[in-house]
């Protein structure tokens, strides 16, 4: 409806039964801008705090442009401040009883329950988003959010007993942030002890008013600080010696890609296009549309896309009542759109959703995985085993089943892939901020001299020094990959020394080319391996172990070559074996588990190996590191490729002998060489899951 | 009424085919309330509408010609006649839809109407209404009187052993319940019916009307109702030949909220005509 068109009288209202506007009004969030001179700052230990000389970005309505404040751009003095008010602050929080921090985050959303309305006001007003979305979603379940870390703070001390919080976390959010997220990170962190340093985009006061309501609250000041300031200021805040982890927020979502079986395809176009007639858009504030607006660069992205989409030949069906002007942008449905073409790989923006045929659910799943977001996704099907079926084999973070978005704080929202790597909400979500207790603060290695590009690219030549002296058999010479020792591509090796100086062997050099092999090998392996019932991994464990024990002198003699006293080095021999059999324990226990939350229906948490690891192991505790790294990836399902101590690989080797009889090929995979150099090979590989690394500073 | 439907085959392939997302069903019928909300000027036009809507009903044990006669009076005058003109709607010739009583009321109902000059239809409830466990003899009788007597439209129970059985009838409306039983007009249960509706819809097209009838009683709901309408069927089911409201009391609901709107006051219960 133009604005422009003088109200229609009940009589004409009658004939047409149109809907018309149902306006929020905005004063309660003028309002509260007003209290601050339309002049935003950042907030830091309970406090406004405004530094002078800083730049000032305008913070705009986003359908008619109008300014509606100022909001700062840090800089990094400000950042500092704000870390050290929440170092200052964690001391007083963390020594809290878990009873009292509960108390204590009840009491915020209680606060935020008081103030709701100015929460969605302000949010709506600024974003653009529908008011209706901001105040039956986010804002009550921020609410629940926070109720239900209240509880799990409050029994932290027996539940979680032997972990401790990190310290300080840096968040991270990008510019179209969704308050939503900023919220499942703050609440698991604030419960477990932890207190929290964000930087928000400028232009968003929404967090700030987030944190006055946090601060006016009286108790504990410094627990939540915001900054506001560009995305530079993100490296000068993870690089802040009291940050002991960074947390990155996700964006608002954005379109979304449906997969239509063809058999119902027909039926399920005309429905769906038969609803996206009924949908209405409009301001933010009005209550009575569906969609609002994100602003005229995603209206601008979205058009893009589309037109995109269209001279690849896609069909394209808009609908619904939409305002014609930017940045409002019509419910899009993009169809027959050739799967090579870019676009069908690219991500989709808001307000677009494109639909794709397939035919058997085979190929529903290899579409769905052979994109790299793996956030969420839902499978509607009649038939309960079917549906199933593509539950277990979609790689995604979150599977609905005829059903679609539900969330609730005990049920844990994570991603594959690269939609993220962390996982908030249920009590595994805790662990996110937790460590076991005693574990020495973690002290910034960011390095001021980091050259990424030449790191690890050169390898130092290696000679022939001095006859190798040692207990025979000498382990097999060579990488161990694919089951069996293989030559290195490089076809060198380097000198590796013992606790006097001599020349204890020599080891393969790897290089990247061998890297590829052993990812591949260990790709090669990983289903049957994944398959294997928890049962199957946890006896090769324990036989690993007997077999370490078999060797024992062998191993022993080795260490004490190294330095390692025999009392001492049979106790780590000993313990090798103790912590393979223990993980073995550990791999039949774990299961997946069914859990019951407040939504309709049961919730299945499956806990599924990642794939492919790849660790780099500590120079010291040549054995027992490498055991002890190897031990938990493997009870979990993946498979490993691992760069064992830089100091003594011929620990590892020796294990590998016993590995090539008992494990499958490619299961566990070792390169030996330098560890810089391979370090930069796996980081660099794009089909590795995850890497641990143990090495240099560096 | 308009053209009946022409009707079609029974097909029991289509009815084993019907499936229901149950949980789906129940969150969008949360929703509806929240989604679709009128004000002001539109929320006084919708309600007149909603009036139109109304099958006014009364189905007592104690009904005598005098409360048939009130009810008649009040299907032809609904809304306070100032209201009306404050609305510039009093020349719109507003009306209930339809007087609905039990098939030995209907003399009287047809009776009132003339006296009051009005020519909305008379409907009448039978067959065994509300439990439907009589002869088919007997309901077929019942149904004869009524129309001999001058209803037009008939509100039929169907023979509910029949439908637990597989063995279906057809009909040009379909309402939820008789309104007499202990849980009447829900939104899910309108979803559902409103699906199959636009599901015949499309194969067939006929158009068949929609009821939703007991524990309707705020303006309020009546806006819910209406919304739920236009969203899963579109404008063209919102007219009296398709879409009706089985109430009562409904009316007085809404008769104070057009008070409400036109002099921003709330009215007394002595202020406003009882029906």
């Amino acid at each position: 409806m133009a604005a422009t068109r003088a109200a229609p009288h009940a009589r004409e209202i009658f004939t047409s039964l149109e809907y018309g506007p149902v306006p929020e009004s905005p004063t309660c969030a003028l309002a509260w801008l007003d209290t601050q001179d339309r002049c935003l700052g950042h907030y830091v230990n309970g406090k406004w705090l405004k530094p002078e000389h800083r730049n000032s970005v305008p913070c705009q309505n986003p359908i008619t442009g109008e300014n509606l404040a100022s909001c700062l751009q840090g800089q990094a003095e400000d950042v500092a401040a704000a870390v050290e008010a929440a170092r200052t602050a964690f001391k007083s929080w963390s020594a809290q009883p878990g009873v009292v921090r509960g108390q204590h985050l009840t009491r915020l959303a209680k606060v935020i329950q008081k103030h709701q309305r100015l929460l969605w006001t302000l949010e709506s007003l600024v974003t653009g988003r529908v008011v209706r979305e901001v105040r039956d979603g986010d804002v009550q379940l921020a609410q629940q959010l926070l109720h239900y870390h209240a509880i799990q703070a409050s029994t932290q001390e027996e539940a979680l007993a032997g972990w401790e919080p990190m310290g300080v976390i840096g968040l991270i959010l990008p510019p179209t942030f969704s308050f939503l997220e900023m919220m499942w990170r703050i609440c698991p962190a604030l419960a477990v002890g932890c207190t929290v340093v964000a930087l928000v985009p400028p232009a968003s006061p929404t967090p700030l008013l987030l944190a006055q309501l946090a601060g006016e609250l009286g108790s504990f000041p410094g627990i939540l600080n915001v900054i506001s300031g560009p995305a530079s200021l993100g490296p000068i805040l993870a690089s802040q010696p009291a940050i002991q982890k960074v947390a990155f927020c996700g964006a608002l979502e954005g379109g979304l890609r449906l997969l239509i079986q063809e058999s119902v395809w027909d039926e399920f176009m005309r429905r769906l296009q038969e609803r996206m007639q009924r949908l209405r858009s409009g301001p933010g504030l009005d209550g009575a549309v569906d969609m609002g607006t994100r602003g005229a660069a995603a209206c601008d992205l979205a058009q893009r896309f589309v037109h995109e989409a269209q001279s690849q030949g896609a069909q394209v069906f808009q609908a619904g009542d939409v305002p014609p002007k930017r940045p409002f942008y019509p419910p899009t449905l993009v169809s027959n759109l050739p799967p090579a073409s870019p676009c069908a790989q690219a991500e989709v923006p808001w307000p677009v959703v494109v639909a794709s045929p397939f035919r058997t659910a085979k190929e529903a799943l290899a579409m769905a995985n052979g994109t790299p977001r793996g956030g969420s996704a839902s499978v509607w099907s009649e038939r309960l085993g079917q549906a199933l079926e593509l539950g277990y084999g979609l790689r995604m973070g979150t599977v609905w089943i005829n059903a679609h978005g539900l969330r609730d704080p005990s049920v844990p929202t994570g991603g594959c892939k690269e939609s993220g790597c962390s996982w908030h909400g249920g009590p595994d979500g805790l662990y996110e901020y937790l460590r076991p207790s005693g574990t020495p603060t973690r002290v910034s290695c960011l390095s001021k001299n980091m050259n990424y590009d030449t790191f690890g690219l050169a390898v130092p030549p290696t000679l022939p020094a001095g006859p190798e002296i040692g207990p025979s058999p000498a382990p097999p010479y060579g990488l161990f990959v694919g089951g069996r020792f293989q030559a290195p591509g490089a076809r060198s090796s380097r000198p590796i020394q013992d606790a006097s100086g001599n020349l204890h062997g020599y080891v393969a050099e790897g290089g990247a080319k061998d890297i590829r092999g052993a990812v591949e090998a260990a790709h090669q392996a990983a289903p049957g391996w994944a398959g294997q019932s928890p049962g199957a991994r946890a006896g090769l464990l324990w036989a690993l172990a007997a077999a370490l024990e078999r060797r024992k002198s062998t191993l022993a003699s080795r260490l004490e070559r190294q330095g390692v006293e025999l009392k001492a080095a049979e106790a780590e021999v000993e313990l090798s074996a103790r912590r393979l059999r223990a993980w073995g324990a550990q791999a039949q226990a774990q299961g997946h588990t069914l859990q019951v939350s407040g939504l309709r229906g049961p919730v299945l948490r499956l806990r599924e190996p990642l794939g492919v690891l790849a660790v780099v192991c500590p120079d010291e505790w040549p054995l027992l590191a490498f055991v002890s790294l190897l031990a938990p990836a493997l009870a979990c399902g993946n498979t490993v490729v691992m760069v064992p101590s830089a100091a003594c690989p011929l620990l590892a080797l020796e294990v590998c002998q016993d590995m090539a009889t008992l494990f499958p090929a490619g299961l566990a995979n070792v390169v030996t060489g330098d560890q810089d150099h391979l370090t930069r090979c796996l980081a660099l590989h794009q089909d590795v899951q995850a890497l641990w690394y143990f090495g240099s500073a560096q | 009424m308009s053209a009946r439907s022409r009707g079609t085959e029974l097909d029991l392939s289509w009815i084993s085919k019907i499936q229901v997302n149950h949980p789906a069903v129940l969150r969008r019928a949360e929703q509806i309330q929240a989604r679709r909300t009128v004000k002001k000027e539109w929320q006084a036009a919708w309600l007149l509408k909603a009036v139109t809507f109304i099958d006014l009903t009364t189905l007592s044990g104690d009904d005598t010609s005098s409360n048939i006669q009130r009810l008649c009076y009040k299907a032809k005058y609904p809304i306070r006649e100032d209201l009306l003109k404050a609305l510039n709607m009093h020349d719109k010739g507003i009306t209930t839809a339809a007087v609905c009583v039990y098939p030995a009321r209907v003399c009287d109902a047809v009776q009132a109407l003339k006296a009051a000059g009005c020519s909305i239809p008379v409907a009448s409830v039978a067959t065994g209404f509300p439990a439907g466990q009589t002869h088919l003899k007997t309901r077929l009788e019942e149904i004869r009187l009524a129309v001999e007597d001058g209803a037009t439209e008939i509100d039929v129970v169907i023979n509910r052993s029949l439908v637990l059985t597989g063995q279906w009838e057809g009909s040009d409306f379909i309402k939820t319940s008789t309104g007499k039983e202990t849980v009447n007009a829900t939104f899910p249960v309108a979803i559902v019916m409103l699906r199959a509706i636009r599901d015949f819809f499309w194969k067939t097209g006929n158009k068949i009307g929609f009821k939703p009838a007991g524990g309707i009683r705020s303006a309020k709901d009546s806006l819910a109702w209406l919304s739920l309408v236009k969203e899963e069927l579109g404008d063209e089911w919102l007219k009296p030949e398709l879409f009706r409201i089985g109430a009562s009391t409904l009316l007085s609901d809404i008769e104070r909220q057009i008070y409400h709107h036109v002099t921003g006051r709330y009215a007394a219960y002595h202020d406003l005509p009882m029906s």
